[in-house]
């Protein structure tokens, strides 16, 4: 039944995300309704929750963040990225990566119109997301349930449906980007960029006076218009029309596109969009840094990944620092007033040694999550270069398999060493144009001591490829990462046992910003890598390849 | 000549799929050693034990005296190799791939490499994924070739090439043969073994069938000759002539289908005693020759004529 149609075929491939991060997202909607019961505990610990989320009033609208809706309504806003993740890479993949593959080819020969394939396609899409938004709507009406919050099934419904909307828009964006791009990863980059563009787009009216306009330009200003697990705030229909309208548009514009240009090539952008054509040598050598090693060769193909994880990582470190000096006073009193706000720093890596270094420790938490996800993509990298048959030829030259594994993760521990160095670098800045008066020791024992976990992970994920094919491994390594973040994030609330607590990477990472480096854990993770990486060469060197 | 590769019984299974099974040969320094086989059969599995990207479940597998699991990176020193399926970075040029092969084996001469650019005309500055699938072919002939390898390991060499460039590898073999250098090579097509090969071996099911000199090839290639006549005329002119396996009747009398094996000379002097309207030549494939050759536990339907 389910390789009856194009539309069925494309659906069942969608399984496991429909699945995986429906339950994801739903989960990470329900995270902060765990919370809130926390935080208001008092008159004064609920005035000064709302007074707090209306310091970050440029995140997202501050809306009833005292109730279970409101507030994971208003922290959704900080996900947005998150959720947005899969449409993206499913908009940019579903009919270029299939051109980049060859498969469309096939599909195209079949006595069945170009216009038909990709809309059946397009609708699995739509199909797959409005899946998503009904898990997301059962979890967070169950978590709604759970925690005391006070929206129906119908509210929780209309939640995810809003999500699925805003979601099918990204998706289209991208199907729409890659019919002008000749791969799909230039495509899912130049969308997540426009996301970017869109949520600093929604944030201006929230922050400059009358300039509403100017976030009616994008697609997450009609999302926010709706809040249903907000009480008495409800959606608004025509906002949600904007949306699917959006949504309708750009697939349209893309499958117009797509039945009207070249299979395998590109819609030709005007003329003075173009970026001038690169001149290449014809003669050799070359004379490339990046071709003299496997290690170089390892350097260059994760340069450009290197950067914009590097942009992310810094930036979000350095806002972090210079946004904790502004909202002082502020954080003060909500600490004071509230021990379980407190406690949830705490347990972030946050402590009780003074406020800006406390809640700068436990966002610095985050530093080496958003590190080990980046390790995550490359050994995906490395797996699939072995699962596609890339290392074949490298390995039928005089390169051992232990030099070649070692080459690569030699390239992802330099990337690993210069995001941290310069996400220093960019939050001492930031702490000097603040004027936040951090100790240098401890802010380069919070940034470099990322590199051990990033290493860990990285060398887990080596030795797992050493068995599972890409998507497993991925999978495997997603799933510990999200698994050490909860015991970390959520274990201290649930009383876990340390044993249990200290199963988590975060652990060893401690509370550096306050604490300095704990050179004993950080020798241990680093152990523990060095361990994981030894097994994983040994298998590399002994596995069949390709196999 | 001393034998550069040495095979005996190497065995290798997927689990419960067929790989190989007491495979043995051997390959003599400075021959070009053809290995046929119907697809399936168990040459890419052979060859990428030879390679060692594949461990051995049985017996033994030697390059140049050498251990083909053990000491294969010594071996590599000594080999030039072509996969099945190549493939390679998408977003690299064929120069950049050039470069890079070059400098992962230590260096090469450029002046070789620019040379063996110029045979095949290829446009190094375009990115792998925007060749063709013959010009990706010529990009990973070129590296197999460019370091002067003792022994080549090619397996399907020239599949997705055109003729001219099939010429010009042919040339290329049989120039790295004058050279006294090895290759083994597995194909499909067999004027490319008849041309190139000094001897072949035949892998059928993963077993290796038959083992000779390229007479070998001869001995089971068929091919079959159309001929229409502007009247009907008896097969029984054409069933007893030297070369003729089988004769078909076609079209009333009109045409005949034979199936030939050996010189054509008889058939053409029978042929001509008639009013010939055309006459058509083609080879099968390999496939149908295997097919058509043996039986399914391998043993040959028929033993042609001067077999060794």
């Amino acid at each position: 039944m389910w390789l009856s149609s194009i539309f069925l075929k494309t659906l069942r491939d969608y399984r496991v995300a429909i699945l995986g991060w429906g339950i994801g997202m739903g989960l990470v909607v329900i995270s902060p309704m765990a919370s809130v019961a926390a935080l208001v505990t008092t008159p004064q610990a609920r005035q000064q929750l709302i007074s707090l989320a209306a310091t970050f009033a440029w995140n997202a609208d501050p809306v009833a963040v005292d109730t279970i809706g409101g507030y994971a309504t208003f922290k959704i806003g900080i996900f947005m990225f998150l959720i947005a993740i899969w449409p993206l890479l499913a908009g940019s993949r579903m009919l270029r990566g299939e051109e980049d593959r060859g498969s469309l080819d096939v599909l195209l020969s079949l006595p069945r119109p170009r216009l038909s394939v990709a809309l059946e396609k397009l609708a699995a899409m739509w199909t797959a997301l409005f899946a998503m938004g009904v898990l997301i709507g059962l979890l967070a009406f169950a978590g709604g349930k759970k925690f005391g919050g006070d929206f129906g099934l119908g509210d929780a419904l209309l939640f995810g449906l809003n999500l699925a909307l805003v979601c099918a828009v990204i998706g289209g964006l991208a199907l729409l980007i890659s019919q002008f791009t000749e791969e799909r990863g230039p495509a899912a980059g130049w969308t997540a960029g426009l996301l970017l563009v869109f949520v600093v787009l929604d944030m201006v009216h929230r922050v400059v006076p009358n300039s509403e306009w100017v976030s009616r330009l994008s697609p997450i200003y009609y999302y926010n218009l709706s809040k249903p697990l907000v009480p008495g705030y409800g959606v608004n229909p025509g906002a949600m029309i904007v949306l699917l309208a959006m949504a309708a548009i750009l697939g349209g514009v893309a499958v117009w596109l797509f039945v009207r240009r070249d299979v395998g090539g590109t819609v030709p952008l005007p003329r003075w969009l173009r970026l001038p054509e690169r001149q290449t040598s014809r003669a050799l050598p070359v004379g490339d840094w990046s071709l003299r090693s496997v290690y170089t060769r390892g350097l260059g193909m994760i340069a450009v990944p290197a950067f914009w994880w590097t942009l992310g990582i810094a930036a979000f470190a350095g806002w972090m620092v210079y946004v904790v000096q502004l909202m002082e006073s502020k954080l003060s009193a909500l600490l004071s007033g509230s021990p379980t706000m407190t406690n949830l720093i705490k347990n972030l890596g946050g402590g009780d040694v003074g406020v800006n270094a406390g809640f700068l420790s436990a966002m610095f938490f985050f530093l080496p999550l958003f590190l080990m996800a980046f390790a995550v993509t490359q050994v995906n990298r490395w797996s699939a270069d072995e699962g596609d048959g890339r290392l074949e030829l490298v390995l039928a030259t005089p390169q051992s398999r232990r030099a070649v594994l070692l080459g690569r993760f030699a390239a992802l521990a330099t990337a690993t060493v210069a995001i941290s160095v310069i996400t220093l670098l960019a939050s001492a800045v930031a702490a000097a144009a603040a004027g936040l008066n951090l100790d240098s020791g401890h802010l380069a024992a919070a940034t470099l001591g990322m590199i051990p976990l990033g290493l860990l992970i990285a060398a887990i994920g080596y030795l797992a490829s050493g068995w599972m094919r890409t998507a497993a491994d991925t999978g495997l390594l997603s799933f510990v990462l999200a698994a050490w973040f909860f015991i970390s994030f959520i274990g201290p609330e649930l009383k876990l046992p340390d044993a249990t607590l200290r199963l988590s990477a975060f652990y060893y990472y401690g509370t550096p910003l306050l604490h300095g480096l704990q050179v004993t854990s950080v020798l241990g993770v680093l152990a523990v890598a060095a361990l994981a990486l030894g097994l994983g060469t040994l298998r590399f060197v002994r596995k069949d390849i390709g196999v | 000549m001393p034998a550069i590769i040495e095979v005996e019984r190497l065995t290798k299974s997927y689990g419960s799929k067929r790989g190989i099974a007491d495979v043995s040969f051997q390959v003599e320094e400075g021959e070009v050693f053809g290995f046929l086989g119907p697809n399936g059969a168990g040459k890419t599995t052979t060859i990428r034990l030879l390679m060692a990207l594949l461990h051995a479940d049985a017996g033994r597998a030697q390059i140049a005296g050498l251990d083909c699991w053990k000491q294969s990176l010594e071996i590599k020193r000594l080999v030039g190799y072509i996969p099945g399926e190549p493939a390679l970075d998408p977003n690299l040029t064929g120069g950049q791939i050039l470069e890079y092969f070059a400098h992962l084996r230590g260096g090469v001469d450029q002046a070789y490499l620019k040379q063996l650019i110029q045979r095949f005309e290829l446009d190094t500055s375009r990115k792998f994924r925007q060749y063709s699938t013959g010009n990706k072919r010529k990009v990973v002939l070129i590296q197999a070739f460019m370091h002067r390898p003792r022994l080549l390991i090619l397996d399907e060499p020239t599949s997705g090439l055109d003729p001219l460039n099939q010429q010009e590898f042919e040339r290329m073999v049989i120039e790295a043969r004058d050279e006294g250098r090895t290759v083994f090579l597995s194909s499909h097509v067999l004027s490319e073994v008849e041309k190139t090969c000094t001897r072949v071996g035949i892998i059928r099911d993963g077993s290796l069938v038959r083992i000779g000199g390229v007479s070998e090839v001869s001995a089971i290639k068929r091919y079959e000759i159309t001929i229409t006549f502007a009247e009907p005329v008896p097969a029984e002119a054409f069933k007893t002539l030297d070369g003729v396996a089988e004769v078909e009747s076609l079209n009333h009398g009109h045409g005949v289908r034979l199936t030939m094996q050996g010189s054509t000379d008889a058939v053409i002097k029978a042929a001509a005693l008639y009013p010939v309207v055309s006459l058509t030549s083609h080879e099968p494939s390999l496939e149908d020759i295997f097919l058509r050759y043996y039986e399914a536990d391998g043993a040959p339907v028929k033993e042609p004529q001067g077999v060794a």
